[in-house]
């Protein structure tokens, strides 16, 4: 995934992603630098895209999270490989 | 160039930012009445009057619209129950499951394709096969009726 865009489908990365918002998604920046705290990524789930907020990183594992954290429940942990990319805000 | 327009070169894929929420709120009715639709909307296809052409194409995109419409929704359904519903236990109790998801998107994705009947049949008949396990996983016994729609033909609920 070198650049591609996305089209948001979902409310839990709300207020700042939207659902029907549009985001670049780029593999690029891993390329030089580890996947933080704090980044929005987007993994493969079953098939799907799926964009999340990494919230903790403990032994190249990522804790990843929405946003929408009002009544929200853990997404659970995702490793590296799962990664696909880096989540920009057009 | 605007910025919306260079990006629009790129690819658009859709990412899935739901389900977090834990609302426990899944019901495999709305994927059997997709596929209800997309079946009745095959048959109304081939039921088109042709003596007036430019009747007959606008009966043609709008028909062919809804049958687009809810293969989205039969395709979304399923992504729903499978990613958000059924849990791993789930598909080791019942290992044909996650074939039969497989199936149902690629029966519906034929089915949105084409005028394919067999491809209508093949995917609600997927979705009853789910239905039934849905059911069985919620401890209530799934059963077959035969639907009120037009298409007459089954759908799964249970006692």
């Amino acid at each position: 995934m070198l650049l591609t865009r996305l089209k948001i489908s979902g409310h839990s990365m709300e207020p700042q992603i939207r659902n029907g918002d549009f985001v670049l998604a780029s593999s690029i920046p891993y390329f030089f630098s580890k996947p933080r705290k704090g980044d929005i990524v987007v993994f493969k789930k079953e098939r799907r895209l799926i964009i999340k907020r990494i919230d903790q990183v403990k032994n190249y594992k990522y804790k990843v999270l929405g946003d929408n954290k009002k009544d929200s429940l853990d997404f659970g942990w995702i490793t590296r490989i799962d990664i696909l990319g880096k989540v920009f805000k057009i | 160039m605007s910025l919306t327009r260079f990006l629009s070169i790129f690819q658009t894929k859709v990412a899935f930012a739901h389900c977090d929420i834990p609302c426990g709120v899944y019901d495999p009715h709305n994927m059997q009445m997709a596929a209800h639709t997309i079946i009745r909307m095959t048959e109304l296809l081939g039921k088109v009057d042709r003596k007036d052409e430019v009747k007959a194409e606008h009966d043609i995109a709008r028909i062919t619209r809804v049958k687009e419409k809810h293969g989205d929704l039969l395709e979304d359904e399923l992504g729903t129950l499978e990613n958000d519903y059924f849990k791993p236990e789930h598909f080791s109790e019942y290992p044909k499951l996650k074939g039969l998801f497989e199936k149902g998107v690629k029966a519906s994705i034929k089915a949105r394709q084409n005028i394919d009947l067999t491809a209508c049949e093949e995917a609600l008949s997927i979705t009853q096969e789910i239905a039934e396990i849905f059911f069985k996983t919620k401890g209530v016994t799934p059963v077959r009726v035969k639907s009120v729609y037009p298409t007459e033909r089954e759908i799964v609920t249970h006692k």
